[in-house]
């Protein structure tokens, strides 16, 4: 029998390729119903259920179960379920695939390190004894020296400092890159139901995308709010504060830029602010914006995006924006009207633009 | 995959087993190969019906993928036993976590299962089998490349609908079903009713006359038109249907219409599960058998302090042969104590006109009057030689056995869950019930009319021009609906012809017009059988 091993590899990738087919329509699903906030902030692994592929045959009607058919290689409707554990970054890559999302552009790179000591190469001197390697050397001697000698009913082994080997740590650095995302929201307006829903779902996913590119570990996130004034406020809060009242939104924009100035290095933080309101703004509010965003923020920033949440006619701000930038590399300004625009929304927020 | 020569005490071992298997129980055995395999090779080979490659298919592609999270995940035992392919040559593959006593008896038990095989009236041991189901991968390989992906894909699914009716060793199966234009079958069903009466004698006065004479008797020009019809769809198909036929996979892969490499489907899903049938078929024999000698061997091997470790392998043994109740059948632990019940009863005298005609309960009790010219193991031969398990059981299994064997014996837990009568239960204690021991017979004896499946018979293949007819013959439990209709889709695929089933007073269709269900008079599965045999159209709307 000319075989070396047996194995099921090769189906297994079939089916492996089979279920990652079905995790693409499920993504596509996702994002045609615009369910992008799938799984929660703290980016864990997603336990994802796809119909069950069972041969359909002649069975009785009240046996088995829980399966439903397959015909003609089609899959099933109905009932039994495979459930699947998708890490995180798997189901972010996806997303980005059918999004057809850019890699966010990484700044900052050679200045910021991360260290680690690797024990890659050995030496005659350090702290950590390879012992195998030592043992080795010494064996080697050790017939040479005539100490080791089998047929003779000689079984010493003679170590010997210079036999000696050991782990020699050596530093490795790899670069990291390092982002602070700014979530700026207007209270003043109505977010409650629909709007507050699309508000979540919108930053939600932008949090996900964010932790995605750079590492979890790597993004601050930070929430601020305005009404006719401005304060930072925890991302429990962010969704739950409301006023009724009037709003100055440059408040918020000179906030942040002097958060961003102040509190980080430029020069090794990428930056992210996205503005979510009703873009209802009065007097010289909208055009102290631009000046901020032109004079502060813009030069800083990787990626500013200003968002109309059901705009109405009397929606000014991203006129105003769209008037001094537009289609600058930086500053994005977009409309969402419903659920079915977030998607359209997020590939604009994240689509690549050269100046 | 290692061979058993790269372990040498394995080896020295394996020669042992074989020398007191052939030397001293003078077995019937063919050559035996054994190969050493880790826990995740056993388990492919498990998905692949124990034959060291197979065809891609999606189906174990999912059981290895779920298998292997199982055993990951602690939920099964990576610790497998023994898994023999029988055949000539047999091959066997040893799990190399094991110990050397349990690879030891892994041996002996599987020279019981070669054994069985070769002399068993169902002779499941052909020549080469594992290395022509190779042979029919390559086949598949090939015609995978020929078909394209999609194709390939879809008639293997396609097939796979069809895989649970394989019945070569049923009464309805093949040879018994059809006609073939080279070779008619001489072999027929054996009918309920009493045989037809002799042939008239050759009457000298003319037909017509002696049509007049005798108007019951058909007309020979009625007789003569069936024949030529016969004869006319023998030689435009090749077949005709003469009783329902069971063995629908056998049938689609001699007489569908396929190209080189849906042939070589078929004939490889066929031949790699047609085996099935014969283990179904005599499960208890066959393991009981096995137990038996790998007892008898591994007793040898302990005396002669071969392996070690005595009271390791009684544990081991009582643990594979621990009783559970009639509707579970472990096959090890009933097949064991039937043989070894059976062995009893011919060494002691018992299987004797005189001791079943003895009225005395006494002296029968107290029977001992061992034949000198009977020896015990030859006649356990020749029963392994002419019977199934349901002969085995019909012929052996007694009410007291029943009870001995504690077949009738149920958890209380579970005799809750199945809603247990108190009419049933004969005794109970705060762990166990028993039930009455006298239906677990009959109950076990049922298993094998229907295996727990329903029982599916092409009875037309030439149903409104062209279509297969299949018929459900009803039992009183219904089909599961929503697998209807892409199971016939799936027949369809392969047929290349309309399929329709007839189940109860339905009739299913799958034609090009698309699919069909209508209610029709029901027809009983005794009618239809009997119209074929007389070459009548079994199922008219």
């Amino acid at each position: 029998m000319d075989v070396d091993r047996i194995s099921s590899d090769e189906s297994e990738g079939f089916f492996n390729d089979f279920i990652d087919e079905q995790l693409n329509d499920l993504v596509e699903d996702i994002i045609n119903e615009g369910d992008l906030d799938r799984g929660d902030a703290s980016g864990s692994d997603l336990i994802v259920e796809v119909d069950d592929i069972e041969p359909p045959t002649l069975v009785y009607g009240d046996q088995g179960g829980g399966s439903s058919g397959q015909g003609g290689g089609e899959p099933g409707d109905q009932k039994g379920k495979l459930k699947f554990e998708v890490p995180f970054e798997r189901f972010m890559e996806l997303v980005a695939n059918k999004l057809q999302l850019p890699n966010l552009q990484k700044e900052g790179q050679g200045k910021i390190k991360e260290v680690s000591y690797h024990f890659k190469t050995f030496g005659p001197v350090g702290v950590l004894l390879d012992k195998k390697r030592t043992f080795k050397r010494a064996l080697r001697s050790s017939i040479s020296t005539g100490v080791y000698c089998p047929a003779e009913g000689r079984f010493n082994v003679e170590v010997r400092r210079k036999d000696r080997r050991y782990k020699v740590p050596q530093r490795v650095e790899t670069p990291k890159f390092k982002a602070v995302v700014f979530y700026m929201g207007d209270i003043s307006y109505s977010t409650f139901g629909e709007r507050l829903e699309l508000e979540k779902r919108l930053l939600n996913f932008t949090h996900h995308w964010l932790d995605f590119n750079y590492g979890k570990n790597n993004v601050e996130h930070r929430f601020f709010v305005h009404d006719i004034e401005a304060y930072e406020v925890t991302p429990e809060q962010f969704y739950q504060v409301s006023n009724i009242g009037g709003t100055r939104a440059s408040l918020v924009f000179d906030l942040v830029s002097n958060i961003a100035f102040n509190e980080y290095d430029p020069a090794t933080t990428n930056f992210y602010g996205f503005y979510v309101g009703d873009g209802e703004l009065f007097g010289n509010d909208a055009k102290e914006i631009v000046e901020i965003i032109k004079e502060r923020l813009h030069p800083m920033f990787n990626r500013l995006a200003l968002v109309e949440i059901q705009p109405s006619r009397m929606s000014c701000l991203n006129t105003e924006v769209s008037k001094a930038f537009g289609t600058d590399r930086v500053v994005r300004t977009c409309a969402l009207k419903n659920k079915g625009e977030i998607i359209k929304t997020i590939q604009r927020m994240f689509e690549a633009r050269h100046a | 995959m290692l061979s058993l020569r790269s372990d040498p005490k394995l080896f020295e071992l394996a020669q042992r087993v074989e020398y007191f298997a052939q030397e001293k129980f003078n077995m019937t055995l063919p050559e035996m190969r054994f190969f050493i395999l880790d826990p995740m090779e056993f388990a492919a080979l498990l998905e692949k019906n124990v034959y060291p490659t197979s065809p891609i298919n999606i189906w174990e592609g999912k059981k290895i993928a779920n298998k292997k999270h199982r055993i990951e995940s602690g939920q099964e035992s990576a610790l497998y036993y023994e898994v023999v392919q029988t055949g000539n040559p047999s091959y066997a593959y040893l799990n190399e976590t094991n110990s050397a006593l349990t690879q030891a008896s892994v041996m002996a038990h599987v020279a019981g299962h070669c054994e069985f095989s070769e002399l068993n009236v169902l002779h499941d041991s052909d020549q080469d089998r594992t290395e022509y189901v190779m042979h029919l991968v390559r086949k598949v390989d090939l015609g995978r490349h020929q078909m394209g992906e999609r194709r390939y894909i879809d008639y293997w699914n396609a097939c796979e609908s069809a895989l649970p009716f394989i019945a070569p060793n049923s009464q309805y199966n093949l040879e018994n079903s059809i006609d073939k234009e080279t070779t008619i079958a001489t072999s027929t069903v054996a009918s309920d009713k009493a045989p037809a009466a002799d042939k008239q004698p050759i009457s000298l006065i003319d037909e017509t006359l002696d049509a007049l004479l005798k108007p019951g008797t058909a007309k020979p020009f009625v007789e003569m038109e069936k024949k030529r019809e016969r004869h006319e769809a023998l030689s435009r198909r090749g077949y005709s249907l003469r009783a329902p036929c069971q063995d629908i996979l056998g049938f689609l892969r001699q007489y569908a219409p396929t190209s080189q490499a849906e042939h070589a489907i078929l004939d490889y899903l066929y031949t790699a599960h047609m085996h099935q049938d014969f283990v179904i078929r005599t499960q208890i024999m066959n393991e009981g058998w096995a137990m038996y000698w790998e007892k008898k061997i591994m007793m040898e091997l302990f005396a002669e302090d071969s392996v070690r470790g005595a009271i390791d392998y009684a544990k081991v043994f009582s643990g594979v042969c621990y009783p559970r109740p009639y509707y579970q059948r472990n096959p090890y632990h009933l097949g064991y104590h039937m043989w070894l019940h059976i062995e009893e009863l011919y060494r002691e005298g018992k299987m004797s006109l005189d001791y079943h005609e003895e009225t005395d309960l006494d002296t029968k009790q107290e029977w001992e009057k061992p034949e000198e010219k009977i020896d015990p193991q030859a006649c356990m031969r020749h029963l392994v030689k002419s019977i199934t398990d349901y002969e085995f059981l019909r012929r052996f299994l007694t009410t007291e056995l029943v009870e001995r064997f504690h077949l009738n014996r149920l958890d209380q837990r579970t005799a809750q869950q199945l809603g247990i009568k108190n009419e049933d239960i004969i005794k109970a204690d705060r762990r166990w019930v028993w039930l009455r021991p006298e239906p677990i017979k009959n109950e076990m004896l049922g298993f094998f009319a229907h295996f727990y499946r329903p029982r599916i018979y092409i009875i037309d293949t030439d149903y409104l021009d062209g279509g297969l007819l299949l018929m459900h013959r009803d039992d009183g439990r219904s089909l599961r609906a929503d697998w209807i209709r892409p199971t016939l889709n799936n027949l369809n695929r392969i047929w290349k012809a309309p399929v329709y089933l007839l189940s109860q007073d339905k009739l299913y269709a799958t034609r090009a017009d698309g699919y069909k269900e209508s209610t029709v008079k029901g027809v009983t599965f005794e009618a239809v059988a009997e119209r074929l045999s007389k070459q009548q159209q079994p199922f008219k709307i």
